[in-house]
């Protein structure tokens, strides 16, 4: 029996490198995390390592600080534990035997009952949560997905906890002033925290008044999920005050692709298909009556169905791009969700009957 | 015949070569269309074998992290059960609506047969043969990179 080797090659896009190896690399990372939380335990159990809350202060703190030391072993145990029972599960095991072990349920379960369930369509997402509000025109209102948004939560998040840290150096440096003591270094800190702090909140403010001056976007639509080769109604609600110099509605795909790059995680985005569905220009809206706009949005023939797995991603949305006239532009998307074509598609609705041609 | 293509911490041991061949020559297939792929290993000795793998996967390429779904697979051990999958036979299933054979720009995906073979010596052999579900046609190219 030989050993395993300890380096390979690539060839094309697989290595060759010993799996073994990083198993047994693996387990025995596993293995030491679970041997010190073991130890850390021992230690604290047989009382080599003193808690005493008056040693350290804490008088007041008696079984929470066990706990709280405890969480410690505790965490090390569940992580290493944890991971050592995958790595010792997965162990001489092909990756295919261990992905087939994963979706053995799904495997068991006969297909073709029902429709859009993930299990059904492997690979698909499910449209549940984009078929749950109806319409006030149309049959469905699609959830928005607005960058602006998230842009304006972080920065708002970003606001208020340093804000929230300068109140805490504040008061401090308050408290050492009322008692006659000077701090000179914290003092200094507290100059460029403020001014961060400030321009943290100028700048959530100035956003969310833009985000909010535009007017909500809606979108609703005559169907979901969608059929490549067929056609959809499309209403675009726009509201909000004052003049809009653009209004564009576009139907585009994207693929999205995580990886790993040193030790972070990264996702590269491209837009593969693009199609400027309708524009509008010089769209005058008035407060409490929205721009109301009809489109008919059609998915190609020969389009990719919507795809979503664990690092890698295919997926539809209408982008309405907006460019008020004193304002600064928003893009606002809608996701989408196409599903592939079913094989027996076709017979009596006049939209598909090109898969009839086809097939014959 | 198509020759497959080793990985995955594999080895040639004794040279196997695994051959398929796919009912469909053109090795594309609809949706829930039947498939049956014959093998037959050569170079290698069955007494040589302890188990085979026979599966048919969809997986990832491109830049994103090789993601794998598993629409069949078994496997044999044991004297009876390998001289019955040895040195040839055949996989014989019905495929699944999605997903589709796609060739994007960031995002890839693959259907393909794997026969992975399991020597006495411990070590293993993978082939694999790529097939197509579905007809879409490959993406255009980028239209927009987004931040």
């Amino acid at each position: 029996m030989r050993l395993p080797r300890f380096f390979g090659k690539k060839r094309g896009h697989r290595r060759t490198g010993s799996q073994a190896w990083g198993s047994a690399g693996e387990a025995i990372f596993y293995a030491l995390l679970v041997a010190a939380a073991l130890c850390f335990a021992g230690l604290l159990l047989t009382g080599v390592v003193g808690l005493d809350p008056e040693a350290v202060g804490l008088p007041w703190a008696g079984w929470w600080l066990w706990i709280f030391t405890a969480l410690i072993p505790g965490a090390l145990l569940a992580f290493g534990g944890a991971g050592l029972v995958r790595t010792l599960r997965g162990w001489d095991k092909s990756e295919e035997r261990r992905a087939a072990a994963e979706t053995l349920a799904e495997l068991l379960e006969p297909v073709g009952h029902g429709s859009g369930s993930p299990r059904e369509l492997p690979g698909v997402p499910t449209c549940d949560d984009l078929v749950n509000s109806p319409g006030t025109i149309l049959r469905y209102r699609l959830p928005i997905e607005s960058p602006e948004s998230w842009q304006l939560l972080g920065i708002g998040l970003f606001a208020a906890l340093w804000n929230a840290v300068l109140a805490v150096l504040a008061v401090t440096a308050g408290l050492d002033l009322l008692g006659g003591r000077v701090e000179p270094v914290l003092l200094a800190l507290l100059v460029p925290f403020l001014a961060v702090g400030i321009g943290g909140i100028v700048v959530f403010v100035r956003r969310l008044f833009l985000t909010t001056a535009v007017g909500t976007t809606q979108v609703e639509i005559s169907d979901h999920p969608l059929l490549p080769g067929a056609n959809y109604d499309v209403l675009l609600a726009q509201g909000g005050a004052g003049a809009v110099a653009l209004l564009r509605l576009t139907l585009e795909m994207e693929e999205s692709a995580a990886f790993r790059q040193g030790t972070d995680t990264r996702t590269e985005r491209v837009v593969v298909w693009r199609e400027v569905v309708k524009e509008w220009r010089d769209v005058r809206i008035s407060p409490g009556v929205r721009f109301e706009a009809h489109a008919t949005i059609t998915i190609p023939r020969d389009a990719m169905h919507s795809f979503v797995s664990e690092h890698n991603a295919v997926r539809w949305r209408i982008v309405v791009h907006g460019r008020p006239e004193r304002r600064a532009p928003f893009e606002r998307m809608f996701p989408l969700v196409v599903h592939p074509l079913p094989p027996d598609i076709g017979g009596g609705r006049p939209e598909f009957a090109w898969m009839e041609e086809r097939r014959r | 015949m198509t020759d497959g293509e080793d990985g995955c911490g594999t080895t040639r041991l004794g040279a196997p070569k695994v051959g398929v061949h796919f009912d469909h020559p053109d090795r594309t297939y609809a949706p829930q269309d039947s498939l049956t792929a014959a093998y037959e290993v050569e170079g290698v000795a069955v007494a040589d074998i302890r188990a085979i793998e026979r599966s048919v996967v969809w997986y990832t390429e491109g830049k994103g992290e090789e993601d794998l779904g598993v629409h069949h697979f078994d496997r044999l051990e044991g004297a009876a059960a390998l001289r019955a999958a040895l040195p040839a036979g055949s996989v014989s299933l019905r495929l699944p609506p999605s997903p589709l054979s796609y060739e994007g720009v960031v995002v890839k995906i693959r259907w393909c047969v794997r026969i992975r073979l399991f020597f006495t010596a411990g070590r293993d052999y993978v082939s694999e043969h790529v097939f197509d579900l579905g007809d879409v046609p490959p993406s255009r190219g980028t239209v927009e990179r987004l931040a």
